[in-house]
């Protein structure tokens, strides 16, 4: 049972707060993916857990141990870095031992069997008599990965190991992990800037922003039930839409207003109680479509298309209303032109509704309760 | 393959006017004219004060020589001779031989340890680095001087600091051996600085995720720099041996005109100062030619064993 527990972790650099006051658990077996932009903490906290930065404030705890203080190799952790931190003057084969064998805890004849096993799940038997200098990117990162594999760690941590492959490779890459996590079923962090590995990769991804974590839920759940207005717009592509709204309540009916558009809300009690007038409405660009009527139909509106851009499978539009900016993913092949009015309409289930002041989530239409952050933080997983 | 590949600059020249653009042709060659000029003072204070005199002085090692040259016989290889047959000369031969490794040895050895320490340590790391570079940027007779006076058998403040905690007694102005070592310890002592430098500059070359590879991986710091620090800055090492070994042969010369004058008894007579001495003291210009001829035989012949040695231990990331 190795489970990863981080209690009021905070990080300072001089005077520079990097991580502010983290509580998250990382459940046995679970591949958790931290993600969020480049200086938001997220590499400084997986280097805390590795034990390479110190903890300013709070402990740490792997299995159960109390770690906080402990020495990097004490940890039992195994780390796959962004570089690879392949020894460049060792072939495949020494750089996976070389710790083993300076560690000086395993026989001969162990460390072979490991380095034959890791190589067989990794598919480098034949690399291994190879220096880092006659691989190449996608082979590095699998022996960095049978590195951290052979002396067969309570954790594996893993920061940004994709990012320095090719798109295809990374792609490739991606399902390997994930196959990999499925056979050994090793704690895993994983820790990237690439909301779209976060998504296919984590059984739960943590997103953070300026040191704190925003959000920790299912990738689906985060898409869906976004925390906030960082969340909503950094998870999913093309991100989500927010305008400034008016929320309006008149005849038991409660409606958002702007003055290129009127969007009946389905009534929520969160909805009763949200009594501020002004809003952001986020709304995804699936969640937006072109309806073939002349706009004077409930909750249609009608925008004036920007800019198209054709993504194969779809063709996103940039419409222009009233002011605001809108982004419609709608079908491919269609014979639109920037300059075309078109009539919108919204699928009213997938509305979400931000605090101008606060940032925070107050609703999402479909009646799902808007978790506050505190709540998230510690959420239970869904699956 | 076009003549520009094969030729270069002066390729493109020739291809230029076969093909007969003229305007052009005179366009390249105004380009390697423009090289050359530039080249020019680095060429002619090449030729006049190193590749002249060095042919000057093979020539003048074949002559016996009175008044600074001014009268001269030829004698071929006699002085050759005379020194391959001169007991003095083969146990300065010895002395430097033996002189050059140890110090090789005991300055990188020791600036390795050093820089390894200022590379680890996290508290005062520029005081300590001063510190250790402080002794290069001593002229050497500075250095010299400065040494003779902290280690002299009468007033040397080290004196009776070592001779009160071991049962030495100082006295190297008489004992060959004491001499050698009191020598060999101030040379070392001088060049750390100019090796800490570079071995520092090397290991901060060093990526830094290596290095944390190895602390999860739990390999010692002694492993460290010696399964990854040393070979990953080999290339560095290298050079210094190289600029090491020139040091010992050639730029110890003021350490032992200073402290030691070649003696007791010749323990200290390294080739350099041999050859000055009966340069400059004997004024035996013929024989000095050879000496240095000599010298200049033995440390290129190992250079290039260590370059040659090095093809197969120097790894260039």
């Amino acid at each position: 049972m190795t489970t990863i527990t981080l209690e009021n972790v905070t990080k300072r650099f001089e005077d520079v707060t990097a991580v502010e006051s983290i509580d998250l658990e990382v459940e046995d077996g679970e591949f958790l993916v931290v993600v969020g932009p480049s200086g938001c903490g997220k590499s400084t906290t997986l280097r805390m857990l590795a034990g390479l930065e110190s903890v300013s404030e709070g402990r740490i705890y792997i299995g159960g141990r109390d770690v906080t203080g402990l020495d990097p190799k004490d940890r039992n952790v195994s780390m796959v870095f962004q570089n690879y931190a392949l020894y460049p003057h060792m072939t495949a084969e020494r750089n996976m031992t070389f710790g083993m064998k300076s560690a000086g805890s395993f026989s001969d004849d162990e460390i072979e069997r490991r380095v034959s096993e890791a190589a067989e799940t990794l598919g480098i038997g034949d690399l291994l008599a190879r220096k880092p200098a006659e691989l190449s990117g996608g082979e590095r990162q699998r022996v960095a990965l049978g590195r951290a594999l052979v002396r067969d760690p309570e954790v594996f941590l893993m920061d940004e190991p994709l990012s320095n492959l090719d798109a295809k490779l990374r792609v490739q890459m991606r399902a390997e992990l994930a196959k990999l996590h499925g056979e050994l079923e090793t704690t895993t962090v994983y820790v990237t800037h690439d909301q779209t590995e976060a998504m296919t990769l984590g059984d739960r991804v943590v997103v953070m922003n300026d040191g704190e974590i925003q959000q920790v839920d299912t990738a689906q759940y985060l898409y869906d039930y976004p925390n906030n207005q960082f969340v909503a717009g950094f998870i999913g592509e093309p991100a989500m839409n927010m305008v400034g709204v008016e929320v309006e309540g008149t005849d038991g009916e409660t409606v958002v207003s702007h003055p290129g558009f009127r969007i009946r809300l389905p009534e929520t009690d969160e909805l009763r109680r949200f009594d501020a007038g002004r809003a952001v409405l986020g709304v995804r660009p699936e969640d937006l479509s072109i309806v073939e009527t002349d706009g004077d139909g409930a909750d249609t509106f009608v925008a004036t298309v920007t800019v198209t851009e054709p993504l194969g499978d779809s063709l996103l539009l940039y419409c222009e209303v009233e002011g605001d900016e809108l982004q419609v993913q709608s079908a491919p092949r269609s014979a639109i032109e920037p300059g075309d009015p078109v009539t919108l309409t919204v699928d009213r289930d997938r509305l979400h509704l931000f605090d101008r002041e606060t940032r925070a989530a107050v609703y999402h239409s479909d009646g799902t309760r808007a978790r506050t952050p505190e709540v998230t933080a510690t959420a239970e997983t869904d699956d | 393959m076009g003549q520009r590949e094969i030729y270069g600059e002066r390729g493109s020249v020739l291809e230029s006017l076969k093909e007969g653009r003229t305007g052009e042709a005179i366009d390249h060659f105004r380009g390697g004219l423009a090289a050359y000029l530039l080249l020019l003072p680095t060429l002619v204070v090449s030729l006049v004060f190193l590749y002249y005199p060095a042919l000057r002085a093979v020539e003048l090692s074949l002559y016996q020589t009175l008044m600074f040259g001014a009268r001269r016989s030829y004698v071929g290889l006699g002085n050759y001779v005379s020194l391959a047959t001169s007991s003095t000369y083969q146990w300065s031969v010895i002395i430097t031989v033996v002189f050059a490794a140890i110090v090789v040895v005991g300055v990188m050895g020791f600036s390795l340890v050093v820089s390894f320490l200022l590379h680890e340590i996290e508290i005062g790391k520029s005081a300590y680095l001063i510190a250790a570079i402080w002794p290069y940027a001593l002229p050497p007779a500075v250095a010299g001087i400065v040494f003779l006076f902290l280690i002299h058998p009468t007033i040397g403040m080290f004196t009776s600091v070592i001779e009160g905690l071991t049962p030495l007694t100082v006295d190297w102005f008489s004992r060959g051996r004491q001499a050698f070592l009191v020598v060999t310890i101030a040379v070392i002592w001088k060049q750390i600085g100019y090796n800490v430098i570079f071995m520092i500059a090397g290991m901060n070359n060093v990526p830094k995720t290596l290095t944390e590879a190895a602390e999860l991986d739990g390999v010692s710091r002694w492993n460290r720099l010696l399964r990854i620090y040393v070979p990953l800055i080999s290339p560095t090492l290298l050079f210094l041996v190289v600029m090491n070994t020139i040091y010992a042969f050639f730029g110890t010369f003021a350490f032992i005109d200073l402290m030691t004058q070649g003696g007791p008894g010749g323990a200290t007579n390294i080739m350099i100062f041999d050859l000055y001495r009966n340069a400059f003291e004997f004024n035996n210009h013929g024989l000095a030619s050879a000496q240095s001829v000599i010298l200049f035989a033995i440390v290129s012949v190992l250079m290039y064993a260590q370059l040659r040695l090095s093809d197969r231990h120097v790894h260039y990331g």
